[in-house]
């Protein structure tokens, strides 16, 4: 046996670096195979031939937005899969035992009326809101050009999941101890007709819509996910006022997996923004989706209680985080 | 009171579809990601997957299940275990890692699609545990193969591979973008979880973990059962699909979702895992062959499952009874000859004791396969190592990408399956991947196979710009895994060179 076998210190592709690469990197670069020719992403016919070659000609190598090599992106959180499941185990933990103590107080039984009536209308309906949050994340990892894109993306949509599952979690225990209103059974009505919902129904309807993946990553993650959250945030905060400190806490928690999609996101922006033109292209889109997510924010805002001012503390956060992402001027 | 049972609100997280008004049905759902097939969403909203479980569950199952596969204490057996592995175990591993750490990862976005243009909330649902299964399998088969890299350069093709031009990876991928990533969310739920997680991961995860743990590779052993558990657990997509398919008049488009994912899948792990079984496991390991294991996993228990959905057996059963106890004999020679073209170290594997068991396990082996290594196998003895290597390069399935074959020896009845189109002409390795071509030329048609590229002028003329373009430096290239002294074995020992 005198084959001459040698080792590596790393993968070829990442001994360019100076760093010693970490686990993320090591485990997450270089795993997704449709970013190689322009005509032929997937190893069948290339394009116009084959419509899914000339999808992604069109809404990826197409794209306005550019980069030489976008497998050079990192996920600033560098998160994995195993460190994912840790996280969010140890966050459910401490949900169940949010929704635990709470249902031993008999917490839903001493909830204002008028509060109850935000619930129904303003909170119960969001699992389709998530969905479609779900839905958009579930979208931007089968296109985006690297697999430290999808990883991200991928993540994200788990959260977006948690969130459905909770509120229907929540649904439930609601309907429960309050039969007599409309929980678990109005919510679809309310998200296809009730007036405070239409704005986020239809920013995610046409962000659902957007399929050049910049655009889409623009749409989703910059404009469309932000403005939800934030319109969450204010759900949350009034809860303190109407004592459901359940869903304080809740929303607070939401929170955090809100933040780890905007520093991705923030990061991806950073990445990219020195590149040709991609400042004024992801400017142009956030252009673009701004009106639709003001307009989502203050429909919805408004029909929170005490609501004066509320929309327009929702929408200064959110252009807060349009200035801190390397675009601004 | 505490907290709810998952039974009691779980409906509630699958009841999210909404009818649309700012945009369309076709804005949303685009024909090239989304098809109905004429069945109504409220038939689509019944989609019920017989496995359900929480976020809240998963992650914490999930958190577990990594905590005993990543255990220091099971790095240090693996490096351990490695250090002392047989040069065939070695070339196992390697071609197991460089194949499935992208593929699997890859996956990841086969589901995504499932979750934003399948039509069935439930499905939507689990696709999503499906995105991050896919994401946990490549990452932690990586990881893995990552640990064997310091002492192994081939290993370092488990991360490079995916983007290469090598023979097998455009094998693989063809494969793969054909099932799972070109066609849309319900034909992709079909053909990903029909084709290939329902009938095969358990061959690829189970047989090996069994074999792996023969060998004394416990934690190899036990991340491939854990793998498998996440397989079982989302390749349970596919059958209420097809349920729903077939009770509304469409079984016919879902009978042929699974006999071409079925047989695209079936060339790969004929290759990849029969090649693994029958000549890469030490023999003295081996068990079942690769025969055994498809005859009880696939063709007895995932043919009962077929059956059970209300599906015909496909077409080409029959063949394939033939084809489980021979085409992966044809590549392993293949394989072996022209090794150069692999990044790993191929093994022989057909020492008098190893021929022994192929002769047993596969009565014939020996008037047909084994005629082929008599000659490698003289030629050895001879010391004409150059004439083990053929100077004509091989003709390729312009379908499934490995080896146009045959059974060697008295069998030998070569058949020429071919298609003319467009003033082309493909060429193909059986009726079945003809049958493919055919149902959708548009499909394959531009397709050119590494051969193509050899005389298109797209690679060079020389075997160096061949291996180049294929991304493989010199040290890149595949020699004999024993370095020929398997040849010890037989009564004449090597001649002197």
């Amino acid at each position: 046996m005198a084959v001459n076998v040698q080792g590596m210190k790393t993968w070829s592709k990442l001994a360019k670096n100076k760093r010693r690469p970490s686990e993320y990197e090591i485990v997450t670069t270089n795993l997704q195979t449709r970013n190689r020719h322009r005509d032929q992403a997937y190893e069948l016919s290339p394009a116009p031939d084959l419509a899914m070659n000339e999808w992604y000609r069109k809404n990826v190598f197409d794209s306005p937005l550019q980069h030489e090599d976008w497998e050079e992106f990192r996920d600033p959180d560098q998160l994995i899969y195993r460190v994912y499941t840790r996280t969010q185990d140890v966050q459910e933990s401490y949900v169940d035992g949010l929704l635990d103590d709470h249902n031993e107080i008999d917490h839903d039984a001493g909830l204002k009326p008028e509060w109850l009536d935000v619930l129904e209308h303003l909170y119960t309906p969001r699992r389709y809101l998530q969905t479609a949050l779900q839905m958009g994340a579930a979208y931007l990892l089968q296109i985006v050009p690297a697999s430290t894109l999808t990883a991200a993306a991928g993540f994200q949509e788990g959260d977006e999941f948690r969130w459905l599952q909770r509120i229907a979690y929540r649904t439930r225990e609601l309907q429960t101890a309050h039969p007599e209103r409309g929980f678990a059974i109005k919510e679809r009505e309310r998200w296809e007709k009730h007036e405070a919902l239409q704005g986020l129904r239809e920013l995610m309807e046409l962000m659902l819509a957007t399929y050049d993946w910049g655009e889409a990553f623009t749409a989703l993650n910059l404009v469309a996910k932000p403005a939800a959250d934030e319109t969450m945030r204010e759900l949350g905060s009034t809860a303190r006022h109407y004592d459901d400190h359940l869903l304080a806490a809740l929303v607070d928690n939401q929170m955090r997996d809100c933040d780890r999609s905007r520093r991705w996101s923030t990061a991806l922006v950073e990445f990219c923004a020195g590149h040709g033109d991609n400042k004024s292209v992801i400017q142009g889109w956030i252009d673009k989706w701004m009106p639709l997510a003001e307009k989502a924010i203050i429909t919805y805002c408004a029909a929170l209680p005490e609501s004066e001012g509320v929309a327009d503390t929702a929408i200064e956060r959110l252009h807060a985080y349009h200035r801190s992402l390397s675009i601004s001027a | 009171m505490a907290l709810l049972k998952m039974e009691e609100w779980y409906d509630l997280a699958r009841e999210t579809n909404w009818t649309p008004s700012y945009a369309s049905e076709e804005e949303l759902y685009p024909e090239t990601m989304s098809e109905d097939f004429g069945i109504p969403l409220n038939v689509w909203e019944t989609f019920d997957e017989p496995y359900k479980v929480s976020y809240r569950d998963y992650v914490r199952a999930q958190r577990d299940k990594d905590v005993a596969a990543y255990s220091v204490k099971a790095a240090l057996a693996r490096a351990e275990f490695f250090k002392n592995a047989s040069p065939h175990w070695k070339a196992l591993l390697a071609l197991h890692f460089s194949a499935v750490c992208w593929a699997e990862f890859h996956s990841a976005s086969c589901f995504g699609r499932m979750t934003r243009f399948g039509r069935a909330p439930g499905m939507r649902n689990m696709a999503t545990f499906g995105t991050l299964d896919e994401i946990r399998h490549g990452q932690i088969q990586i990881y893995f193969a990552y640990e064997f890299l310091k002492h192994d350069a081939v290993f370092d093709w488990c991360h490079k591979s995916s983007k290469t031009e090598n023979w097998i990876i455009i094998s693989l991928r063809h494969a793969l973008d054909d099932i799972a990533h070109t066609r849309d969310g319900t034909t992709a739920g079909v053909m990903l979880n029909m084709g290939l997680e329902q009938s095969f991961t358990n061959l690829q995860f189970v047989a090996l973990s069994a074999d792996a743990a023969k060998c004394g590779d416990h934690s190899f052993a036990t991340m491939l059962q854990s793998i498998q558990t996440d397989e079982a657990r989302h390749a349970q997509i596919g059958e209420p699909l097809v349920r729903i398919l077939c009770e509304n008049g469409r079984k016919k488009e879902a009978q042929q979702m699974v006999d071409i994912s079925f047989w695209r899948m079936w060339k790969q792990f004929s290759a990849l895992s029969g090649i693994g079984m029958d000549y890469y496991t030490p023999l003295e390991h081996r068990e079942n062959s690769l025969k055994e294991f498809m005859e009880e996993w696939v063709i007895g228990q995932f043919g009962r499952t077929v059956e059970a959905m209300g599906l015909a057996l496909p077409w080409y059963w029959d063949y394939l009874k033939h084809d489980i106890a021979t085409f992966h004999h044809a590549q392993q020679i293949g394989v072996y000859v022209y090794r150069a073209t692999q990044w790993w170290r191929p093994i022989a594997s057909v020492s008098p004791a190893e021929r022994e068991w192929l002769e047993e396990k596969y009565p014939g082996w020996n008037d047909t396969f084994g005629k082929c290594w008599d000659v490698v196998t003289e030629n050895i003895r001879n010391g004409h190592y150059d004439k083990t290597v053929p100077a004509p390069p091989p003709l390729i399935c312009n379908m499934c990408h490995l080896e146009v074959s045959g059974v060697a020896g008295g069998e030998w009845q070569p058949v020429d399956y071919h298609v003319d189109l467009d003033g082309r002409r493909y060429h193909f390795c059986c009726e079945p991947c003809k049958w493919i071509f055919e149902l959708e030329p548009a499909r394959y048609k531009g397709h050119r196979s590494i051969i193509d590229r050899a005389f298109d002028g797209t690679i060079g003329p020389e075997l160096d710009d061949f291996l180049n373009y294929m991304g493989q430096s010199e040290p890149e290239r595949g020699v004999c895994g024993y370095d020929y002294q398997w040849i010890d074995g037989y009564d004449t020992p090597v001649a002197a060179e």
